[in-house]
């Protein structure tokens, strides 16, 4: 299976605080990957590097086989990034953004017009659609920001904390919607989340970040077994914990 | 395509609802505003022009009568006041409409047979604290007549003819002359004075409008894309960062260019109402000379010409280029000062170092001359790239055109060392990261402590 996305030995120090540290990864075709770790542990910083949005300090990723330190143009025609807690322009209809952002994807009209069919049906919005933005609550801005995020079938799709603002049922739609595009369309994943157990339902592999340190990836039955603990949770606790030992 | 789908998006952004709406509100404010000048003014102008005299008499003498026969041979109307004796503003409450009066006490004309110095009450009433409602030619066209009917009867007694008296009353013959730069014209300094500053007045005040709404509106573009991490999305997205930052440019150019067509139109259909009340001024100031007067304002634009004040289309090109530099400043300034906000509440107080850019200039320049400032003044002052646009009008008028071209190359020189950090900013990842807001630095201080912790 070949590599969407290889990091390797990714580093982001800001002005005072070293958030990445030597992180590497892979991320096979059609996987789903999530990084999870505590509040601060770098999961925002790794993901913005990876979406070309942050330089990083050392270290290089490639995804799709293009480097985004040297060609963070090609990178972004591969991914699709939506930010933590990110909002959409308030004053434009559900229906004009998604046409907008499509828009900045690809420029055939007809081409355009397919992403936004397909957005329609994953983001189940229905007539809500031909209203402002502005009036949406915080979960539906979610569900459409998700939709335009795969509705361009891009190699990656990186969503950071994607369920966060979305109710238990909503939550479980989108994992399964996740789950769906990867098995059936081939899409890659790389998702970041706190909440253990949608993490251990919707993944593939798992790899757990602490302080700026990858400190284990793998399948999650494999982790567990290696842990030897009941759930994702536990695992997670323990690493971290033997982390602080240290 | 790409672009216009960015660009369609900004305009979309800022051509809203509420920005037509207050457009059109503008435009009708200063169309109110000219429309009641005019009409305020071409009461003054009427009043002026009747050759009205009001006159309270309360002395019966011959003299009197025959003076105001006079007065209505001459064509004059004569509104009789009656006031109550000892009350002067009884006639104000007789008529609502009169302004000023003169009052003859009893015994005037008996003090001018005996060759006395006869007296007479002028009375003028405030209406209010505006500058129009007090503008009227006052009791002084009253006042005049009577004085000159007075100073003749006295010349008879006397024996002088009344070409004498005129000579004797007026024995100088002046011609004004103005001299700008190495030109001159026959024409008095005030009416050119007047002239010039309606003129300068316009263009920086558009200029200021112009300035502060082109920034907020880009400020507050920029800031709430970051704050709505709508702008992590779309620079995550195929697209240049060149080419979102023209977008953004490009909307807020011709929304400015908008604006600046409004309050154009806008400000013209305004002045119009204020120069004819500058009219009224001067006629009824100069009564006796109202129609000389009148004349040499109608011929102030050839006097401009003469003195080589008047701008042609080439200077007024040369002006619309230093504005529409002046906005790329701004406007590249406001990238930068966008890109520094992290919280809606920064957002609001981000425009301020602009408004301090433009207000400082714009109130120098308006009250005193730059050049003529002390030598440390003036360097601070020629600094703040915006002085030059102030400048520039009148360096065009008073032919100081290498001084215009240093502002304006200067000004260039400043838009490419704004822009190039404005492009860097938004080419490199500091877009996402730089922030001047301390409490947002504190909170990432606090985060890396809780995880030493
Ligand atoms: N712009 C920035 N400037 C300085 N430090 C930053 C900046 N952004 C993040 N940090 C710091 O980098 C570290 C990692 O932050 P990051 O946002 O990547 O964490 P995270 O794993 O996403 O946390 P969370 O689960 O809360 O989202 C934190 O200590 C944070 O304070
Ligand atoms: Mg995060």
């Amino acid at each position: 299976m070949a590599n969407v996305l290889e990091v390797k030995e990714l580093s982001k120090q800001y002005s005072k605080v070293l958030a990445a540290n030597k992180v590497s990864f892979e991320i096979g075709e059609g996987e789903i990957f999530a990084l999870i770790g505590p509040n601060g542990a770098g999961k925002t910083t790794t993901i913005r590097m990876i979406s070309t949005l942050l330089t990083p300090t050392s270290g290089d990723a490639i995804v799709a086989g293009h480097s985004i330190s040297k060609e963070p143009e090609k990178v972004r025609e591969c991914i699709t990034y939506l930010p933590d807690e990110a909002g959409a322009y308030k004053q434009m209809t559900g229906i004009k953004y998604l046409r907008f952002m499509a828009g900045l994807f690809v420029t055939d009209i007809e081409d355009i017009n397919k992403c936004v069919e397909r957005a329609k049906n994953i983001c189940g919005l229905g007539d809500r659609l031909n209203d402002k933005i502005g009036s949406y609550s915080r979960g539906m801005i979610r569900k459409l920001l998700l939709a335009r995020a795969v509705m361009t079938r891009p190699k990656l799709a990186i969503l950071d904390e994607p369920t966060s603002g979305l109710d238990v049922l909503n939550a479980i739609e989108i994992r399964k919607m996740i789950k769906k595009l990867a098995a059936e369309e081939g899409m890659s994943f790389l998702l970041s989340s706190h909440n253990m157990l949608e993490i251990e339902f919707v993944s593939d592999r798992v790899g757990i970040i602490s302080k700026g340190h990858l400190m284990v990836t793998g399948r999650t039955d494999e982790l567990k077994e290696r842990y030897n603990a009941p759930n994702l949770e536990d695992v997670f606790e323990r690493v971290v914990k033997e982390n602080e030992v240290h | 395509m790409k672009f216009i789908n960015l660009l369609k998006k900004e305009l979309s952004e800022l051509i809203n609802k509420q920005m037509i709406l207050s457009l059109v509100f503008m435009l009708a404010i200063f169309f109110i505003m000219g429309n009641v000048m005019k009409s305020a003014t071409s009461e003054i102008v009427e009043e002026a022009s009747s050759n009205k005299l009001s006159i309270c008499n309360m002395d019966d003498s011959d003299f009197t009568k025959d003076m105001l026969e006079y007065f209505k041979s001459n064509g004059s109307k004569i509104d009789l006041i009656t006031a109550d004796e000892g009350d002067l503003a009884s006639a104000f409450n007789n008529k609502s409409k009169l302004k000023s009066y003169v009052v003859i006490p009893k015994g005037f004309g008996e003090a001018v047979e005996k060759g006395e110095k006869p007296e007479v009450l002028s009375v003028s009433k405030v209406k209010g604290a505006a500058a129009l409602s007090n503008m009227s030619s006052g009791p002084e066209g009253t006042l005049a007549s009577i004085t000159l009917y007075v100073s003749q009867k006295l010349a008879e007694q006397q024996g002088i003819t009344s070409d004498q008296l005129k000579t004797i009353e007026s024995p100088l013959t002046i011609t004004e002359h103005t001299v700008v730069a190495d030109k001159s014209a026959q024409i008095s300094m005030s009416s050119i004075v007047s002239k010039i500053m309606m003129q300068n007045m316009l263009l920086p005040i558009v200029v200021m409008v112009l300035i502060m709404m082109t920034s907020q509106s880009l400020i507050a573009s920029i800031s709430n894309e970051k704050i709505d991490k709508t702008l992590e999305t779309l620079l995550s997205t195929p697209v240049s960062r060149g080419s979102v930052i023209t977008a953004k440019m490009l909307a807020a150019a011709i929304v400015a260019l908008l604006n600046a067509a409004v309050m154009m139109i806008g400000f013209t259909s305004y002045t119009k109402g204020m120069m004819s009340s500058m009219t009224a001024d001067m006629t009824s100031s100069i009564t006796d000379s109202a129609t000389e007067s009148v004349n040499s304002l109608l011929s102030t634009g050839d006097a401009l010409k003469q003195l080589g004040l008047q701008l042609g289309a080439c200077d007024y090109l040369l002006v619309g280029i230093q504005l529409f530099i002046t906005i790329m400043i701004c406007l590249a300034l406001s990238i930068i000062l966008g890109a520094l906000v992290n919280d809606s509440k920064s957002a609001q107080t981000m425009i301020l170092p602009i408004v301090m850019l433009v207000m400082i200039p714009w109130m120098v320049t308006m009250f005193t001359d730059v050049s003529s400032l002390p030598t440390a003044a003036k360097a601070v002052i020629y600094a703040i790239p915006f002085t030059h646009t102030f400048t520039a009008m009148p360096n065009l008028m008073f032919g100081n055109t290498s001084v215009f071209w240093l502002g304006l190359g200067y000004q260039f020189v400043i838009f490419i060392v704004v822009m190039f950090f404005a492009l860097k900013l938004f080419t490199s990842d500091k877009i996402l990261t730089i922030s001047l807001n301390l409490g947002q630095k504190s909170r990432f201080k606090k985060s890396s402590k809780t995880n030493e912790d």
